[in-house]
C-alpha cells in the first residue's frame, strides 16, 4: 500500500531505533519501479513542506536522472519547489560520476559549467565522501541538533557499478543508525543483480516493496498479434506487493494494484483477497480441530450412554450382553429404547457402549483399578 | 559471592551421563533441550532476514550469566547500549536454573563494566583474525577440567551480515567456526552463532549447518493473517515461530525425540520470553528432522512452497 508506506517514512524513527528504510525494487517485466519512487519522493517533499513530518529535510542522491528532472518533476506534482534551497538538496552523481568531464575541462577541451542548485559529486568509487557528504548536505538543511532529515538514492543499481556490496551495505546501515537520519528509500532493479545482491538490501531495509507484472509468463512473449493490445494494456498495470517488518517481529504482507496513466502511477486496492502467502507458512495438519456450528449442533445431540441422562428419565443402554428389552424392565425400557434409536438416528451420533461386567452398576464412576492392593 | 553462586547452581543443575548444562537463558527452551545447553557445545541460529527474534534468544542467553564472565561479539556496537536486561534473581530458583528476564527494564551500568565482559565489533575488521584470537584468549580462561568454576559464553550476532567485509569471505568463516568449536568443545563454555541465513550461500550455509551441535532457526509470521489466527490458538499473541533442528547430543548415542520440533514465540506483557508447543500436529513426519530447507523458507513472496517443519 503506497500510503502506508508514505506514512511510515513520514513518521520517521523512534529514538534509539533504526530508521526505516525501504526498497523499492522492479524486474524488466514491469519495469515502474522508478514511477514509485518519484510517487514516493513527491509525497514525502509535500509532507515536508507541510510539516507533518518528522523530517524536515530531503537529501536525494541522483544516478540515473539529472537533478532538473527531479526539481520539474516535484514542481509539476504540485510541490512548490520555489524554497526548495530550505528543504532540499540534490547531490548530483549524474552529470560527472567519475570525474571525467571536470578532467577534460581542466585540459580545456570541454567547457566547464557548474551548476547552482546540486551539489556534484565527481567520485563515486569513494563511498566514505559520499557518506560525509550526505551528512554534511543534510545537516545544511536542518541544523545541528535533533532535527531529523530523509535520504532518497535514486537507484542503488546505479551505485553498485562502482561500489562493491558491503560497501554499499555499510553506507546503508550508518545512515539507518545515525541519529539525524529520519527515513531513507532507494530504487534496486532486482533483476540485474545476483540474489545475495537483493537479499542483502532486503535484509536492510525494513519495508519491501516489489513492483509485479500482472501477467504470469516470464518471457512475456505469447506469440499471438491478437493478444497484443490485451499484452500493452496489462503491461501498463501491474501489481505492487509490500512487506512491512513491523517491531514486533512480524511480518505485514500487501498487495495492490497499479496504472500507469497519463498523470503518473496511480494505486487501487485489490478486491480479490491473496491467500496464497499465508498457505505456504501453515504446516499441512491431518488433524482439523476446530469445530463448525453445524458440527457442534451435531455433537450436543448425540446422546451419551448414561443411564440418568439429567432429564429426569432414565434410559437402557445396550450392552452387548443382555437382550434388548429385558422382562425384569418392563414396558418402561422399551419405550425409552426406542426414543433412545429415534433420537440417535436424528441426530446422526451414537455412541456404543459395551459395559465391562454384569457387575458394573450403570453411571458408576468407581475406577477399576481403586482395587488393585499395591 | 560470584563462586558460592556457582556451586549452588552446579547442584540444581541437571547432570547427565557426567555432563553439565548451561542455560539459555529461557526456561522453555531448556525444558525442550532436556536440560539446557551442554558445555562445550555450539548452538547456531539462523535468523529470519525479516524478524529480530534472534536478538530474544541473544538477549537471554547473555543476561543469565552475566556475572559469570561473559564475551560479547557484536556486528555493531550500538546494540550493546541497547541491549539492557535485568537479572531477577529472585523468581524460579527452584524450577530450573534460569531466571526468567524482564527485556524492559534496564541493567545498570556498573553491573556489567565491572565484570569480565567484553565487547567487539567485527565491521571493520578486514577479516577474521582478531576476533579468532580474542575468543580463543577468552576461552583459555575456562580450561576445561572437573573443578568446574565459573563457565563463559561468547555470543555472535548475525556473522554474516552483508555490512562486514568479511561477509564474502566464506571459507575464512568457515574455518573461524570450527577453530571456535573445538576450542569450545576443550573449555568450560558455550558459544552461539546467529546468522541471516539467507544471505550465505546454500553450500555454505548446510557446511555451517552440520557444524553446529546445537541449531535452531526463527522464523517471522504474517501479521493480521486470518488463515493463521483460524488455525493457531493464541495467534495474537504469537511473534514468530523456534524451530529446533537439532539437539546436542555430545558423548551419547541415544536420539533425541523432541515432543515437538516448532515452538511459538511468545512475549508474555511485552516482556517476558515464553515458548509454546503450536496447537496443530505436524503432518509429516519423514518432513520433520530436515533442517536443510527451512532456512531458505524466508520473505519473499515468490517463494510459496510449503513450509518444511
Amino acid at each position: 500500500m503506497a500510503d502506508s508506506i508514505c506514512r511510515t517514512i513520514r513518521d520517521g524513527a523512534l529514538e534509539g531505533e533504526h530508521a526505516p528504510s525501504l526498497t523499492i525494487k522492479d524486474t524488466t517485466a514491469s519495469p515502474y519501479g522508478f514511477d514509485v519512487f518519484t510517487h514516493v519522493l513527491s509525497q514525502t517533499a509535500s509532507l515536508i513542506l507541510a510539516g507533518k513530518s518528522q523530517s524536515r529535510g530531503l537529501v536525494v542522491v541522483a544516478y540515473s536522472r539529472s537533478p532538473s528532472f527531479y526539481l520539474d518533476y516535484l514542481k509539476r506534482s504540485g510541490v512548490d519547489v520555489a524554497s526548495s534551497q530550505k528543504w532540499i538538496h540534490i547531490l548530483d552523481c549524474y552529470m560527472d560520476p567519475l570525474g571525467w568531464k571536470h578532467q577534460l575541462a581542466e585540459t580545456g577541451i570541454l567547457p566547464s559549467n557548474s551548476s547552482a542548485d546540486s551539489c556534484l559529486f565527481q567520485d563515486v568509487k569513494d563511498i566514505n565522501k559520499l557518506h560525509s557528504l550526505i551528512l554534511e548536505l543534510g545537516s545544511g538543511l536542518v541544523g545541528q541538533g535533533k532535527v531529523r532529515f530523509s535520504v532518497a538514492i535514486d537507484s542503488v543499481t546505479e551505485m553498485l557499478r562502482h561500489v562493491p556490496l558491503s560497501k554499499v551495505a555499510v553506507l546503508i546501515s550508518d545512515l539507518r543508525s545515525h541519529d539525524q537520519i529520519s527515513s531513507i528509500f532507494w530504487l534496486l532493479h532486482s533483476d540485474i543483480h545476483d540474489v545475495r545482491v537483493t537479499t542483502s538490501l532486503e535484509y536492510l531495509s525494513s519495508m519491501v516493496a516489489s513492483v509485479e507484472s500482472l501477467n504470469q509468463s516470464s518471457d512475456g512473449l505469447s506469440g499471438d498479434l491478437g493478444n497484443l493490445s490485451l499484452l500493452e494494456q496489462n503491461f501498463r498495470r501491474g501489481k505492487f506487493h509490500v512487506r512491512f517488518k513491523r517491531r514486533n517481529g512480524r511480518v505485514r504482507v500487501m498487495n495492490e494494484q497499479f496504472h500507469m496513466g497519463e498523470s503518473g502511477i496511480k494505486f487501487t486496492s485489490v478486491t480479490v483477497e491473496d491467500g496464497l502467502v499465508s498457505q505456504g507458512l501453515v504446516p499441512k495438519v491431518l488433524f482439523n480441530l476446530e469445530l463448525s456450528e453445524k458440527e457442534k449442533l451435531e455433537r450436543a445431540r448425540v446422546v451419551l450412554p448414561f443411564e440418568h441422562q439429567g432429564n429426569g428419565k432414565p434410559i437402557q443402554i445396550y450392552d452387548g450382553r443382555r437382550s434388548l428389552a429385558p422382562e425384569s424392565m418392563g414396558e418402561v425400557s422399551a419405550d425409552t429404547s426406542q426414543s433412545n434409536t429415534e433420537e440417535c438416528s436424528n441426530g446422526g451420533g451414537e455412541i456404543i457402549y459395551f459395559r465391562d461386567s454384569d457387575d458394573e452398576r450403570p453411571d458408576s464412576d468407581e475406577d477399576p483399578d481403586d482395587d488393585l492392593d499395591i | 559471592m560470584a563462586a558460592t553462586k556457582t556451586r549452588t547452581t552446579l547442584k540444581s543443575s541437571a547432570v547427565l551421563m557426567a555432563h553439565f548444562f548451561v542455560s539459555s537463558g529461557i526456561p522453555d527452551l531448556d525444558k525442550t533441550l532436556g536440560g539446557g545447553i551442554p558445555l562445550g557445545s555450539l548452538v547456531m541460529v539462523m535468523e529470519d532476514s525479516e524478524a529480530p527474534h534472534h536478538m530474544l534468544l541473544l538477549r537471554n542467553f547473555m543476561s543469565q550469566r552475566l556475572e559469570k564472565g561473559l564475551r560479547i561479539a557484536w556486528q555493531y556496537k550500538k546494540y550493546f547500549g541497547e541491549n539492557q536486561s535485568n537479572l531477577d534473581a529472585q523468581r524460579d530458583n527452584k524450577q530450573y536454573f534460569s531466571n526468567e528476564f524482564d527485556l524492559w527494564r534496564p541493567l545498570d551500568r556498573h553491573f556489567y563494566t565491572t565484570q569480565h565482559v567484553d565487547c567487539i565489533s567485527t565491521q571493520d575488521l578486514p577479516n577474521l583474525a582478531p576476533l579468532q584470537e580474542c575468543c580463543t584468549s577468552f576461552l583459555s580462561h575456562f580450561p576445561s577440567d572437573s573443578n568446574i568454576v565459573c563457565t563463559g559464553r561468547i555470543a555472535i550476532q548475525s556473522l554474516c551480515a552483508p555490512q562486514c567485509e568479511n561477509s564474502s569471505m566464506e571459507w575464512e568463516m568457515l574455518s573461524f567456526i570450527i577453530a571456535l568449536k573445538t576450542t569450545v568443545r576443550s573449555a568450560n563454555a558455550v558459544a552461539i552463532i546467529t546468522f541471516p541465513s539467507s544471505l550465505v550461500s546454500p553450500s555454505f550455509c548446510k557446511r555451517w549447518q552440520h557444524l553446529a551441535d546445537c541449531l535452531v532457526s526463527v522464523k517471522a509470521i504474517p501479521d493480521e493473517d486470518k488463515e493463521l489466527a483460524k488455525l493457531l490458538t493464541g495467534y495474537q499473541d504469537i511473534v514468530g515461530f523456534l524451530n529446533i533442528n537439532k539437539v546436542p547430543r555430545i558423548n551419547t548415542q541415544v536420539p533425541a525425540v523432541l515432543e515437538a520440533t516448532t515452538l511459538s514465540i511468545k512475549l508474555q506483557k511485552r516482556r517476558y520470553l515464553v515458548l509454546e508447543c503450536l496447537n496443530q500436529a505436524p503432518i509429516d513426519g519423514s518432513r520433520g528432522r530436515s533442517y536443510g530447507t527451512s532456512g531458505s523458507c524466508s520473505g519473499s513472496p515468490s517463494q510459496n512452497g510449503s513450509l518444511d517443519f
